[in-house]
């Protein structure tokens, strides 16, 4: 049956589908009919036919310009949104003003916070995706798509149009349409076969159960935004779900426990002999660290001394919360020279500088003077009580400077443990840069330079306090 | 009304009919004239002539390796319908070898003196002109034993080295050139299809050599004038500018000589639509490129690198204004004018847009190369003798160009007689 709706009573003309069986017949019948005057018309190939717009009477497409315009708009929206974000400014005020979703004035090396070099290729991503969607969607729009049923494919007939046939449709809305008429003037112009297109009007009612379960649907869709929305503003008093149970409780035993009986409680086993679960280390072991038993090397503390004494620094770390705070430094377990084994050359004055200048420049200044980037901006910001700092040292401080007060060995465990305020850079640095740094160190201070302001500088820091331990870490920056 | 047309030559006219035996000597008279008017307006001043020269030498270069590459691609992409525009690219092509005598007055004031148009070639050369910036950078390099810049450089920019490379330069375009139009030519007369597939296969390597040529190439005679500078986006831009360049200039031939009645049935409104298409993507791809060097370099902000761009953005010396109006006039204008189909399928306005794309295409070398002679010290002068010099020069080198195009065409036929894809190119349709 060539068509399905053939005896249906409720069904439409849509027009008449003539079939060709080669190109050029076909091209040949559109010509006749843009010449008998019909406009409305399209026809099937299965693949494209060369002239068969101008034969159909087709006009240029306006899409063009449509994309055209979306670009142009895309201009605009992909320029103003960057000026939008970046926080640029109309007559002196800026969207980072704004009191809901503010711009960020980024200061990216130095640029101006709009600048138009670096906003072209946002602009140019955003022009070719709109002018991408314009095109899509546009032409969507342009051939009424999507459509999801055509009466077309209701002729059998008409599943050959992949294949090797040619058709032409006379539609049936065309004013010059006239059904017995048409199908005379398709069958003069050489149509193989002329079949009804029917559009079937019978019921297209959505069953009534349709309309409430897609209600239902949306609403229960809307459960889990609903719910994630209530628990992102919700306190919960419940442990959290663990997700990956078996990492979260691992099959091992914790440092220094006793292995669990493993077997009946009336025939304890364990899981080794003498119930311990952590083992021996291996014959041979080497403690990490255990290797650096030279004193003056490692610590900077006389061989004398080397099993009384523990560094200040240390003892900050290690016994802040249950040793004595404010125990007497002795000054002269410091070795005040050199430990052996390090050389102070040329070399290693050119490492210490270099390592110095990475490290120790950015608080105490590439000449010492204490005037680092980072010092600067924490003064300014703690003049303003926006964060707690203690000033970095001048290394020409009198006491700094004084080897009495600050022998070489001092100097490498304030390196090493961090004094006041200052963190410990033993991780960062090895021990043979240290000491490369404590001979750059002095020879900085016996180059003795003075800074600009130095009287100025020397006030503050005595306002300040030179020698008192800072108890409390010192707080970060903070901003507000 | 759709009709296949048989794959034959129509035309009553497809070879220059014997115009060039008048109009080669008037060419080469008018080029030897306008050059030599144009070195004695310059007061005979060698080093602002050479400038001057090296702009219209770089442009007659360009649209004749640009029409090498029209040439090489369509073979490697197996084109069928540029087929009845080829000719005419291969013969451009063919000028290469030629253009070497053009050339020579560039290299040989170069290797017989420690002077001529590249500072490299001076004593002191790379920081005598640099900016003050540029001066400290190079003079504060943190370990004294580090070689200064140009001596490394000086490894690869010298003299001797630098002769050696154009020869090898003009013999790989000299080569491909001879190779594409010796086999069409042959292929006119025999029709051997093999012909073709021979092209096909020399195409893919000579692509890699061309590539390598262009690159290297393009450095050596407009980069290289500014020694210190670095971008390695510059050889695309030249190569932008070639292409588009030849595009131009085939067109332009195309539709003069049908014009002159000529070649009037094989090109047809379809191909000036299709190279109307690809001018305006090699508008894009100029300006993409441009615009890539341009902001990788601002972006950076590093000194070596900005110095370069800072001096043409100045407004003051007016090296700015150009910048504008080559950003204006060989991106937006032609960007816009070029868009619509009825602009590609209109012979007369297309006849404008090839002229007008030369035109840019010429200041965009002008703009690259000028600057230098006035960072180098030198002034340029806008006053009438050597505005008049410089017009000399131009009016000069494009007659020999034309001599040189004239001499190598000769009667040879303007379009391919019997190609096996002449049928797909003359029955070429856009959609």
């Amino acid at each position: 049956m060539a068509n399905e709706t053939d005896n249906s009573n409720d069904k439409e003309l849509v027009g008449l589908l003539a079939q060709f069986d080669d190109p050029t017949s076909l091209l040949a019948a559109c010509n006749n009919a843009r010449e008998a005057g019909y406009k409305k018309m399209d026809a099937f190939t299965p693949f494209p036919v060369h002239g068969i717009d101008p034969a159909l009477g087709i006009k240029r497409s306006f899409l063009p310009f449509i994309v055209l315009a979306v670009a142009l708009g895309a201009v605009c929206v992909g320029l103003g949104m960057q000026f939008y974000t970046n926080g640029g400014e109309i007559g002196g005020v800026s969207t980072d003003q704004s009191p809901i979703f503010p711009g960020y004035q980024f200061l990216i090396s130095g640029k101006p916070h709009f600048s138009l070099p670096a906003n072209i290729p946002v602009t140019f991503e955003v022009i070719v995706l709109s002018s991408a969607f314009a095109t899509f969607f546009g032409m969507w729009i342009i051939n009424k798509l999507p459509r999801l049923s055509n009466p077309l494919h209701r002729v059998s007939r008409f599943k050959r149009v992949t294949n090797d046939k040619f058709f032409l449709m006379l539609e049936a809305k065309d004013e010059k349409f006239d059904k017995s008429d048409s199908e005379a003037e398709l069958n003069q112009w050489g149509a193989v076969a002329i079949e009804e297109v029917n559009q079937d009007l019978t019921d297209t009612k959505l069953p009534a159960w349709m309309a409430p379960m897609a209600l239902i649907g949306a609403l229960l869709l809307l459960i889990p935004p609903v719910a994630i929305f209530s628990a992102y503003g919700a306190t919960n008093t419940k442990p959290r779900l663990h997700v990956v149970p078996d990492m979260d409780w691992q099959h091992k035993f914790k440092t220094q426990v006793l292995s669990p009986n493993v077997s009946d409680p009336d025939t304890p086993e364990y899981l080794f002999a003498n119930r311990r679960a952590m083992r021996q280390p291996v014959e041979g072991s080497v403690r990490f660290g255990s290797l650096e038993t030279d004193s003056e090397m490692f610590r900077g503390i006389k061989k004398d001394f080397a099993n009384a004494s523990m560094t200040v620094g240390m003892k900050k770390s290690m016994l802040a919360s249950t040793g004595p705070q404010d125990e007497e430094e002795n000054l002269d377990q410091w070795i005040t020279g050199f430990p052996e084994g390090f050389e102070v050359n040329e070399t290693t004055l050119a490492r210490g500088k270099e390592r110095f200048n990475i490290y120790c420049s950015v608080c105490h200044g590439y000449a010492g003077n204490g005037d680092g980037l980072v010092n600067q901006r924490a003064v300014a910001l703690a003049a303003n009580g926006q964060a707690t700092w203690t000033a970095a040292k001048s290394l020409h401080d009198a006491v700094v400077k004084d080897a009495s007060k600050n022998p070489t060995g001092r100097i490498y465990d304030t390196i090493t443990n961090g004094r006041n305020n200052m963190g410990p850079y033993k991780d960062q640095i090895p021990v043979a840069d240290r000491w490369a740094i404590v001979a750059y160190v002095k020879a900085l201070q016996e180059t003795g330079i003075t800074p600009v302001g130095a009287d100025a500088a020397a006030e503050a820091e005595a306002a300040t306090e030179a020698e008192a331990p800072e108890l409390e870490a010192a707080e970060e920056e903070k901003e507000e | 009304m759709h009709e296949t047309r048989p794959a034959k030559i129509t035309s009553p006219i497809v070879d220059l009919g014997g115009a060039h035996v008048k109009l080669m000597p008037l060419a080469l008279i008018v080029g030897a004239v306008g050059v030599g008017l144009a070195y004695a307006l310059s007061q005979f001043q060698l080093q602002r002539f050479s400038y001057i020269y090296l702009v219209n030498f770089a442009f007659v270069l360009t649209m004749c390796i640009g029409s090498l590459f029209f040439v090489t691609i369509s073979h490697l992409t197996r084109a069928g319908w540029n087929v009845t525009l080829r000719r005419i690219a291969e013969l451009y092509a063919q000028c290469l070898p030629v253009l070497f005598i053009l050339f020579l007055p560039i290299l040989i004031p170069l290797l017989l003196s420690s002077d001529g148009l590249y500072v490299w070639n001076q004593g002191g050369w790379s920081m005598t002109h640099a900016t003050n910036d540029l001066k400290d950078t190079v003079a504060n390099l943190p370990l004294a034993d580090r070689p200064p810049l140009e001596q490394m450089k000086a490894a690869y920019l010298n003299k001797g080295f630098f002769a050696i490379r154009w020869v090898i330069y003009f013999c790989i375009w000299g080569g491909m050139a001879t190779f594409f139009l010796r086999t069409s030519l042959k292929q006119d007369t025999t029709g051997d299809k093999k012909l073709t597939s021979w092209m096909q296969a020399f195409s893919a390597p000579a692509m890699i050599l061309f590539a390598a040529s262009i690159v290297f190439s393009s450095m050596d005679l407009l980069m290289s004038l500014e020694p210190l500078w670095f971008s390695t986006m510059f050889p695309v831009y030249f190569f932008a500018g070639s292409v588009l360049s030849s595009l131009a200039l085939i067109t332009l031939t195309s539709l003069n000589l049908q014009r002159s009645g000529r070649i009037t049935d094989e090109v047809t409104t379809e191909h000036y639509h299709d190279m109307g298409k690809l001018m305006f993507g090699f508008v894009v791809f100029w300006g993409y490129i441009a615009f890539s060097q341009f902001m990788l370099i601002w972006y950076a902000n590093i000194p070596e690198e900005t110095f370069w761009y800072e001096y043409r953005m100045d407004l003051e010396n007016g090296w700015g204004i150009l910048s504008i109006i080559l950003l204006v006039g060989h991106l937006f204008v032609p960007f816009l004018f070029m868009m619509g189909r009825t602009m590609r399928r209109n012979k007369n306005l297309m006849f404008i847009a090839t002229i007008y794309l030369l035109v840019m295409h010429w200041i965009d070398l002008y703009w690259l190369v000028m600057p230098q002679y006035a960072r180098a010290g030198g002034e340029i002068g806008f006053g009438f003798m050597s505005v008049l010099a410089d017009l000399a020069c131009t009016v000069g080198i494009i007659g020999l160009f034309m001599g040189i195009f004239f001499l190598v065409t000769r009667d040879k036929p303007l379009v391919t007689l019997q190609d096996p894809r002449l049928g797909e190119a003359l029955n070429h349709e856009v959609h």
